[in-house]
């Protein structure tokens, strides 16, 4: 049988992973802000996505940003970065890559701006590229292009076409078919993708009579949304499990039992968010319990329980009855 | 820029010392958490689980720390679900908090009076920047005397007695002063618009601005303030600092979801250099220099 970190390591589009878990974009900052907490490594996962990048610095919104919801929380940063080009030049060399892998995450206004900050760290020693096409907080970004599979698949075909870095695209759950949008961007040359990002929400201070969120909406994370990511993922894995193209099952995921299930429905890798902000130390943990669970079933590795799920009869006369 | 930042916050399960009552919803709480009692500085918060139930935490200022005996103090007051929850905390219960966070006050080299403005659930990194001064005195020549200005529209979280102290341009009525600042010979006075005995009628601005009027041009050079309250008040002393030219420190709140500095939720508009940027209050704040986040004429909050 072998050990712990045996059992979790993975091969993802190529990349050698760590463990499943990813930290997901716009959780953990540029890579080393997590390392601030004692107790935190980045060696206990298999990837780290940087925070949204655009081609020129961004301020971001308003506060207030985020807004504690049941089981949950909404966010409305605002793509707050410096810059592709800084990012490049100023955060990456300071990143310790024999850590983890560490993966950009783009977002543009127009298809060229994804090209372009594509191109720019396709030149740059990050590991692979996340297409942001799902962000929802930019009016005349990610959401117009994430909402529609045919628009989603042109972002992910134009930045195909500069880097030969794998690719994994950000799919929203704001939209009405997600798995036609999954097989397009397949289609289009996204090695992986990332199934979901927020889910688009609003809370309101009574008193004021005014949305807590200083831009007024927001994307929901956290436990609350984990049933909705869950069944989106396993969809998306049943219409293209014959591809072969990896998920990245994320949204509330916080405990062993999520990731479990995560993988079961189909997810390759585990992206974990809120949870940290719950338990800076939450990733131990859960390589731990995988490892029980895999342990105590001797299944040997983690990707014994990708797609493991088995699914059952549903109406009545689908099982012979009646 | 990261690596000296590395394992600087610790995750600690605290465990509750003491949980006192105080008027009007305020609680003071005592935590054994030694990691962050013996790094602690004043300005330094901790992000609090409040609960099992509500896994997102609270930033909490430290009132004070003890790296000796290794805890800490918070003061709260009751406002919504998490402080809910906390108030319902007992003797010996555990709670997870991360600790110490953020940039302090600064530590050294302060001007010879000091002002510290704290407003409500402001009053906690005044009491602690008070100690550390106070402690600091005896080893520096010529000494440094702070003076603590507190306000409160609610009844304070200590029972006020008249002071002893003589403080110049301070109306010979306002006597009311915080007992374990006076009895760590730190000058205080109280303010509210509440009619409290002995206190200040009207905003902690008020009284400091009587209290700077009162001074010389060479005497207000030895004035370097420092603040945490609600939003109103910190704008009001910036701005009164920047009329007396004076430096000017403020500690900040904002909701906040990571407090590592990894989500940008906290970020708040902080103007350097005629330019504007987006500062986060977890790791690049709280503390903040008054006039890059409230600079007179030029508000965007």
């Amino acid at each position: 049988m072998p050990s712990g970190n045996e059992q979790l390591a993975i091969d993802f589009c190529g990349m050698q992973f760590n463990t499943p878990l990813v930290l997901l974009s716009g959780c953990v900052g540029f890579g080393e802000e997590y390392t601030r907490v004692k107790g935190f490594s980045n060696r206990d996962v298999g990837g780290v996505c940087l925070k949204g990048t655009t081609l020129a610095p961004r301020l971001g919104n308003v506060p207030h940003r985020i807004a504690e919801t049941y089981l949950g929380m909404l966010n409305s940063i605002g793509l707050q970065n410096p810059g592709a080009r800084k990012v490049v030049d100023e955060y990456l060399p300071k990143l310790d890559f024999d850590e983890t892998r560490f993966i950009a995450n783009i977002c543009g206004s127009t298809i060229e701006e994804y090209v372009e900050v594509a191109r720019i760290f396709n030149d740059s020693g990050i590991d692979a590229i996340e297409i942001n096409i799902s962000c929802p907080n930019i009016k005349e970004g990610g959401v117009s292009f994430g909402n529609y599979p045919e628009m989603s698949a042109k972002v992910v075909e134009a930045c195909r076409r500069v880097t030969g870095k794998p690719l994994i695209a950000k799919l929203s759950p704001n939209q009405t078919d997600i798995v036609e949008n999954a097989r397009l961007c397949i289609e289009a040359g996204s090695d992986a993708l990332a199934v979901i990002n927020t889910v688009m929400g609003m809370a309101i201070d009574v008193e004021r009579r005014r949305p807590i969120i200083g831009s007024n909406q927001g994307g929901l994370s956290g436990p609350a949304i984990k049933p909705i990511a869950l069944l989106k993922t396993h969809q998306v894995y049943q219409a293209c499990k014959d591809k072969r193209i990896p998920i990245i099952g994320q949204g509330g995921i916080a405990s062993t039992n999520d990731a479990l299930e995560f993988f079961m429905a189909g997810a390759t890798a585990i992206g974990i968010g809120t949870a940290l902000f719950y338990d800076p130390l939450a990733c131990k943990k859960i390589n731990e319990g995988i490892v029980q669970y895999l342990d105590k079933r001797q299944l040997g590795h983690v990707t014994k329980l990708v797609g493991a799920l088995e699914l059952n009869s549903g109406a009545v006369e689908d099982c012979g009855g009646g | 820029m990261q690596a000296d930042n590395r394992e600087t916050i610790f995750v600690e399960d605290a465990v509750v010392l003491q949980h006192q009552p105080l008027p009007a919803g305020q609680y003071l709480m005592r935590l054994a958490a030694g990691d962050t009692a013996s790094q602690a500085l004043p300005g330094s918060f901790i992000h609090l689980r409040c609960h099992d139930d509500l896994p997102m935490r609270r930033p909490m200022s430290i009132m004070r720390a003890d790296a000796g005996a290794g805890w800490i103090e918070i003061l709260y007051k009751v406002h919504g679900s998490g402080t809910k929850k906390l108030a319902a905390a007992r003797v010996n219960d555990q709670l997870s908090l991360l600790g110490p966070i953020g940039v302090p006050f600064k530590q050294n080299n302060y001007r010879s009076k000091p002002l510290l403005i704290g407003g409500g659930v402001g009053i906690p990194p005044m009491v602690f920047l008070a100690e550390r001064m106070c402690k600091q005195t005896d080893k520096q020549a010529g000494g440094v005397n702070p003076l603590v200005i507190m306000g409160s529209e609610i009844p304070f979280p200590f029972t006020p007695r008249p002071s002893r102290i003589m403080i110049d341009g301070i109306p010979n009525h306002v006597t009311a002063c915080m007992p374990l600042l006076e009895d760590w010979g730190v000058a205080s006075r109280l303010a509210s618009k509440q009619g409290y005995s002995g206190c200040y009628d009207g905003f902690v601005t008020g009284m400091a601005r009587q209290w700077l009027e009162n001074m010389d041009a060479d005497q207000r050079q030895q004035v370097e303030i420092f603040s945490c309250g609600p939003t109103p008040m910190l704008r009001a002393v910036a701005h009164l600092a920047q009329a007396f030219s004076l430096p000017c420190q403020v500690s900040l709140e904002e909701y906040m979801a990571c407090a590592v500095g990894g989500c940008a939720g906290c970020a708040v508009p902080v103007y350097q250099n005629g330019k504007l940027s987006m500062q986060r209050v977890c790791v690049d704040g709280p503390v903040f220099a008054g006039n890059a986040v409230y600079p007179l004429n030029h508000d965007v909050t």
